[in-house]
C-alpha cells in the first residue's frame, strides 16, 4: 500500500498543479465577486495539501503495517484484458453497430469466462443483446441509433 | 390533495413498478458483486422514458429491496450481497451453519420491514418540516450547508481522511468543467465541445459503482461460484417475533437518522445498530454464535438507512447516500430540482413518493416471505454470464442519457478509475457527493457575494447559518479533539 499511496499522492498533485495552472488564465474577480478560478484553485489547494498529508503518514508508516496490493497477478492481468477489450468495443461500436458488436462482444467474454458450449453462448448472448436493443429502443424510446449496421 | 396522491400511487401501473423494482432489488443485492447502488445506477435508464412518480419509485424500490436482498447471501454463503449486509453475514451464516437459514431470513426479512416503515414514517413526518425550513435559506445558508455536507464525507469516508478528501475534491474538481453558470466562461473544456455543457453526471455514477464493480468481479471469475442449501421455514416463530419487536425498532431510527447524515449509507447504518444493539443485549457474549437479534439489528438498521437518506435529498438536494445521489440524477432528467421547492411546486409527487415508499416496504414484506426460495435461486446465476451482460447494461444505461457517444467513454474511463481507487483504498463515494455539493457550493458561494457586495460577513448574520458553521467545525474537528483528550488522560 506504500507504494500505491506515493503513487495516489503524486497524481493527485500533478492534477492539482494543472488545475491551478489553467486556473491562473481565467479572468480575475470583480468587485469582490470570484472568478471563474478562484474555487477551482481553493480545490486544487486542498488536493495539494491532502496529497502532502498522505505522503507524509505513508511515509512514517511502519514498514510491517504495510500491505501489498495485487497490481500483476494473473487475475488481475485478467481485469486488464477485459478493459483493452471493452475500449476495443467502444471504439467498434459506433462504427459497425450496437446489435452486432455487442453480441460478438458477449459471445467472447461469455465463452472465456464461462467455457459454455458455443451453441449456448451465442443463443445466451443474440437474446440479451436483443431484448436490450428492443426494450430501449421500441419500450422505452430511447434513440439506439448506433452506427452503419443496427 | 390526498385523493390526488392516492390516486397516483394506487394503481396498477404504480404497483407493478413498485414490485418490479422491489423484485430486480431484491436479485441484485442477493448477488454478491452487485450492489444496491449499482443496482440503481443500472436501473436508472430505464427510467428516462417513464414519468417521474413510476420512474422514481422504480428506483426507490430497487433500493429498498436491494438493502434487504443483501442479507440472502449474506445468510447462505457468508458473502454478503451488498456491503449493508456485512453486519448480517456474521450471525446469519452461523444459522445457516446449525440448518436455520430459513429462519434466518424470516428475521431479516421482517426486521428490513420494520426499519424500513420507521425511516418512512420518519421520512413523512421530517421531510416537509425541513422543506420548510430551507424555505428560508438563501445563497449563504445553501453554500454553508454544502460545506457541512462536505467536511462530514471527508471525515467518515474509509480509512484515511486525506484519502476521503482527495476523493470529495476530485468530485468537485470534476464539477467545475463545463461552461461557468455566473460568467458564462467555460472552464477546462479543451475546446470539447462534449464537454462544454459539463461532465454528465450519470455516466461517472455508472462507471464509478457499475462497472469498477463488474471489473472487480473479473478479479475472480473463475473461482467457482458457491453452492447454496434449501431454505424452509421462513416464518419466524413467536420467541423470534418479540426479539424482532425489540430491536428492529430501534435499529431503525439508528438507521434513520444514519441516512440522514450526508454521505453515510446503508453499511453504516447496519454496523451502528448492531453495536448497539451488542449494548442493550443482556447475552452481549453471544454475538456471532447466530442469534436473532444480531440479524434483527443490523438488517432493521440498514433498511432504516433508505427513508433518512431521501431526507435531505429531498429538502434541500444534498445526498443522504450514494443511492440518493443517483436519484437526484433521476428527478434532474425528469426535469424535477430536489430542494425545498419541490415540496411547495410538486406536493403530489412527493407525498406519492412518500406512499409509493411505504408500498415499496410492504412488497418486499410480502416477497420476502413468500418467495424467498426463488431469491435462493437466483444466487446460482452464474458470474460469468451476469458480469459481461452488465458491460452492455453499463453502455446502454450511459448512451440512453444524452444518445451521445461521449458519454460511453466517460463511463469507461471512471469505471477503470474506480477499480484502481478501490485498489489503492479509496472509496469512490466521495466524489459523487462531491460531484452534487461542489457545484451547490461554489454557486452559492459567489451568489451570496454577488448579493452582498464581496461582503463575506454575508455568511455570518443568520442563526441557521452559524448553525451550520458550528456543526462544520465540531464535524472537522471533533474526532481530532477526542483523540487528544484521550491522549490526554492515558498521560495523566
Amino acid at each position: 500500500m506504500r507504494k500505491a499511496n506515493f503513487i495516489v499522492s503524486g497524481v493527485f498533485t500533478a492534477l492539482a498543479v494543472f488545475i491551478i495552472v489553467l486556473s491562473l488564465t481565467y479572468p480575475p474577480s470583480n468587485h469582490g465577486v470570484p472568478g471563474p478560478g478562484m474555487f477551482p484553485i481553493i480545490i486544487a489547494s486542498l488536493i495539494i495539501l491532502s496529497s502532502l498529508s498522505l505522503f507524509l503518514t505513508t511515509f512514517r508508516m511502519s514498514k510491517e503495517a504495510d500491505t501489498s496490493v495485487d497490481l500483476k497477478s494473473k487475475n488481475v492481468l485478467n481485469v486488464y484484458i477485459t478493459m483493452v477489450g471493452l475500449m476495443l468495443y467502444f471504439i467498434l461500436l459506433p462504427l459497425v453497430g450496437f446489435v452486432v458488436t455487442s453480441t460478438v462482444m458477449l459471445i467472447l467474454y461469455i465463452k472465456w469466462f464461462s467455457k459454455r458450449p458455443w451453441w449456448k453462448t451465442i443463443l445466451i448472448s443474440v437474446i440479451f443483446v436483443l431484448a436490450i436493443f428492443f426494450l430501449f429502443g421500441s419500450v422505452l424510446n430511447v434513440p439506439m441509433r448506433f452506427g452503419i449496421l443496427i | 390533495m390526498l385523493v390526488e396522491v392516492l390516486a397516483s400511487v394506487f394503481n396498477i401501473q404504480i404497483f407493478l413498478f413498485i414490485i418490479l423494482g422491489v423484485f430486480t432489488g431484491i436479485c441484485i443485492g442477493a448477488l454478491p458483486g452487485l450492489t444496491a447502488t449499482m443496482g440503481v445506477a443500472l436501473v436508472l435508464p430505464l427510467t428516462f422514458g417513464l414519468e417521474a412518480v413510476p420512474g422514481i419509485l422504480l428506483l426507490i424500490g430497487v433500493y429498498v429491496g436491494a438493502i434487504y436482498g443483501g442479507s440472502i447471501s449474506g445468510i447462505l454463503l457468508r458473502t454478503p450481497g451488498t456491503p449493508a449486509a456485512a453486519a448480517t453475514a456474521i450471525d446469519g451464516y452461523e444459522f445457516s451453519k446449525r440448518g436455520e437459514s430459513g429462519r434466518a431470513m424470516g428475521i431479516s426479512t421482517v426486521s428490513s420491514f420494520i426499519g424500513g416503515v420507521i425511516s418512512v414514517l420518519a421520512l413523512w413526518l421530517i421531510a416537509p418540516q425541513l422543506a420548510k425550513l430551507a424555505l428560508h435559506f438563501s445563497a449563504p445558508e445553501f453554500f454553508l450547508l454544502a460545506v457541512f455536507g462536505l467536511s462530514i464525507i471527508a471525515s467518515i469516508s474509509g480509512n484515511s481522511l486525506a484519502k476521503g478528501v482527495l476523493c470529495g475534491a476530485l468530485g468537485i474538481s470534476l464539477s467545475f468543467i463545463g461552461i461557468d453558470g455566473i460568467t458564462g466562461f467555460p472552464r477546462f473544456t479543451f475546446n470539447n465541445i462534449n464537454l462544454l455543457s459539463g461532465m454528465s453526471f450519470i455516466p461517472v455514477m455508472i462507471g464509478l459503482f457499475a462497472m469498477s464493480q463488474a471489473f472487480n468481479t473479473v478479479e475472480g471469475i473463475f473461482t467457482p461460484d458457491q453452492v447454496t442449501q434449501k431454505v424452509s421455514h421462513v416464518w419466524p416463530s413467536k420467541s423470534d417475533w418479540k426479539i424482532i419487536f425489540k430491536y428492529a425498532p430501534i435499529s431503525g431510527l439508528i438507521g434513520t437518522f444514519i441516512g440522514i447524515v450526508p454521505g453515510a449509507g446503508a453499511e453504516i447504518g447496519a454496523f451502528v445498530s448492531y453495536s448497539q444493539a451488542k449494548r442493550m443485549s443482556k447475552r452481549p457474549e453471544l454475538f456471532g454464535t447466530g442469534i436473532p437479534e444480531a440479524i434483527a439489528a443490523p438488517e432493521g438498521g440498514n433498511n432504516g438507512v433508505t427513508g433518512g437518506a431521501l431526507i435531505p435529498m429531498l429538502t434541500m438536494g444534498v445526498p443522504g447516500d450514494a443511492v440518493a445521489a443517483i436519484m437526484i440524477g433521476a428527478l434532474t432528467v425528469q426535469g424535477l430540482q430536489p430542494g425545498p421547492l419541490l415540496f411547495t411546486e410538486h406536493t403530489t409527487l412527493v407525498y406519492s413518493i412518500f406512499l409509493g415508499m411505504f408500498v415499496a416496504n410492504v412488497a418486499m414484506l410480502i416477497l420476502g416471505l413468500s418467495s424467498l426460495k426463488l431469491f435462493v435461486k437466483v444466487l446460482s446465476i452464474p458470474k460469468t454470464i451476469l458480469t459481461p451482460m452488465i458491460f452492455i447494461l453499463c453502455v446502454v444505461g450511459s448512451y440512453a442519457i444524452n444518445t451521445n457517444f461521449f458519454d460511453v467513454g466517460v463511463m469507461l474511463f471512471f469505471g477503470i478509475v474506480g477499480y484502481f481507487m478501490q485498489k489503492a483504498d479509496i472509496s469512490v463515494s466521495p466524489a459523487v457527493l462531491g460531484l452534487i455539493l461542489g457545484p451547490m457550493a461554489e454557486s452559492n458561494f459567489r451568489r451570496a457575494l454577488l448579493m452582498s457586495e464581496g461582503n463575506y460577513g454575508i455568511f455570518f448574520t443568520s442563526p441557521i447559518a452559524w448553525v451550520f458553521v458550528i456543526l462544520t467545525l465540531f464535524t472537522l474537528l471533533g474526532p481530532k479533539i477526542g483523540e487528544l483528550l484521550k491522549k490526554k488522560n492515558q498521560v495523566a
